[in-house]
């Protein structure tokens, strides 16, 4: 990780998408090497290839430099250009893969982005569409990037054939709002998405009755919704899926989700969906696990003010985002724990000061 | 279990993570794991000795992907068909704090 001039450098092909979004949003330049130079296959994967050429659509300016034998690329940012953009996402990953790193990305765009993703829409590695609508899109919200905000999901596919569809539309800020959230409060509401494409439409109904279950124990306020996709809307493949969110009094989110596998009933995904949330839930903290990596960079991003927010203990991933971030930006967090009396608790409060990021691409008026 | 978990995350508690995450040359998915304390010490030794260093043993779930969902082991969630650790995180629901309708 040796910097030279503003050219960072990294190893190895984990955290790939973080380091280039990082890149973007900095104007670094990002070399990347010895990408699986050891593997019997070396060099990127397709969906790798498939997201540096989305990165190329999304931004103008950009230059990509990938080796001959793909083990290592180059990467000078450009601006963040936006507007309407397609993109087919090869059936190895999932839209979530694609849209995690263009959501982090897209406030900052110089006009609002309209990014259409066909592919698969719901897999077991990354968000699945239905995540990304319930959970991700309220916590952009916590910055102020709200007006606008909006992903449809047009059609739906399973693995492994895919066929869906989804378009994700973005506002762009001047500047994130500085995030004050230290309150998790007390779960009041949990609200469930359960779908089933081209299997027994009956399917989504058992999977909310084992979920229900068990939850029911805890609060009365339980809405599992049965989303019917029919005929060209459901894809290629067969496939069902339950995705669960708890929201607090505070709007703090939880979320969790499980996806159909083969021989495995209706009624253990929906289990395993359950309990995960209650894992979740028992974790605590104000933002979901899975979306530590996108609060601390939009913290990152604020107003040159002290930003605040209370997690559960970082992630292997969240770990190396903290530690890309102060490559990439020079910030550090201040981590403590939220309750110092209380030996129990494993919450950690994160704090740093924003870097005042402007949008500098943002088109006048 | 609930006692186990208390346990383990009162040991956690105590860890430093501002300096594990920025001035340790621990991987992250060491310090997630909360196994410090070992390779703190094995950090040491490959300073003095560094002609064989032992590779840390690859990720179980083959080619590592970069991926966003975590791996849920169906035996970690097997814990929660125990009673006694369902009504434990009753206290952080709305309805916590009333003596909730028993099962």
């Amino acid at each position: 990780m040796a910097q030279t001039g503003s050219l960072l450098h990294f190893s190895d092909h984990q955290y790939l998408r973080q380091r280039l979004v990082l890149s973007i949003l900095s104007g670094k330049a990002v070399r990347i090497d010895k990408i699986r130079s050891d593997d019997k296959n070396p060099g990127l994967r397709d969906y790798e290839v498939s997201l540096l050429r989305l990165l190329e659509k999304a931004t103008n300016g950009t230059v990509i430099e990938i080796s001959v034998t793909g083990t290592a690329i180059l990467l000078k940012p450009g601006i963040i250009a936006g507007g309407s953009v397609s993109h087919d996402c090869p059936l190895s990953r999932s839209v979530g893969y694609f849209l995690e790193p263009l959501i982090m990305l897209a406030p900052f765009a110089k006009r609002p982005f309209q990014l259409s993703l066909r592919g698969i829409t719901t897999d077991d590695n990354d968000l699945s569409a239905d995540l990304v609508r319930t959970v991700t899109l309220p916590h952009l919200q916590l910055f102020g990037i709200s007006d606008g905000l909006e992903l449809r999901i047009k059609k739906r596919g399973s693995p492994p054939e895919g066929g869906g569809e989804v378009q994700f539309l973005c506002p762009v800020v001047k500047q994130v709002k500085t995030l004050n959230f230290v309150e998790p409060g007390k779960i009041k509401r949990i609200r469930g998405i359960a779908h089933a494409v081209r299997v027994n439409p009956q399917f989504s109904n058992r999977m909310i009755d084992a979920s229900r279950s068990v939850l029911n124990r805890y609060i009365p306020d339980i809405y599992l919704y049965s989303d019917v996709y029919k005929g060209e809307e459901s894809g290629k493949s067969p496939g069902y899926a339950l995705s669960l969110l708890a929201e607090s009094t505070t709007s703090a989110i939880q979320c969790s989700e499980a996806v159909s596998k083969p021989g495995v009933t209706p009624e253990e995904i929906a289990l395993t969906a359950t309990h995960t949330l209650l894992s979740e839930i028992r974790r605590g903290g104000c933002v979901d696990r899975k979306h530590q990596n996108l609060v601390l960079l939009m913290m990152v991003l604020g107003s040159e003010d002290v930003g605040r927010c209370r997690m559960c203990e970082p992630s292997a991933r969240t770990i190396q985002f903290l530690r890309d971030i102060k490559s990439f930006f020079g910030t550090s967090f201040k981590i403590v724990p939220a309750e110092p009396s209380d030996p129990s608790s494993t919450q950690l409060l994160f704090s740093c000061y924003g870097t005042g990021y402007i949008n500098v691409n943002r088109s006048l008026a | 279990a609930e006692a186990s978990f208390e346990n383990s995350s009162r040991r956690r508690s105590r860890k430093d993570w501002i300096s594990l995450i920025y001035s340790s040359a621990l991987t992250p998915e060491q310090i997630a794991q909360g196994d410090s304390n070992a390779s703190h010490e094995i950090s040491s030794d490959d300073a003095d000795d560094d002609f064989f260093r032992i590779r840390p043993a690859t990720l179980v779930n083959g080619d590592d992907l970069d991926m966003t969902k975590e791996l849920v082991s169906p035996d970690s969630l097997k814990e929660w068909e125990d009673e006694a650790l369902l009504d434990s995180i009753r206290a952080l629901f709305i309805t916590g704090e009333q003596a909730a309708p028993e099962k």
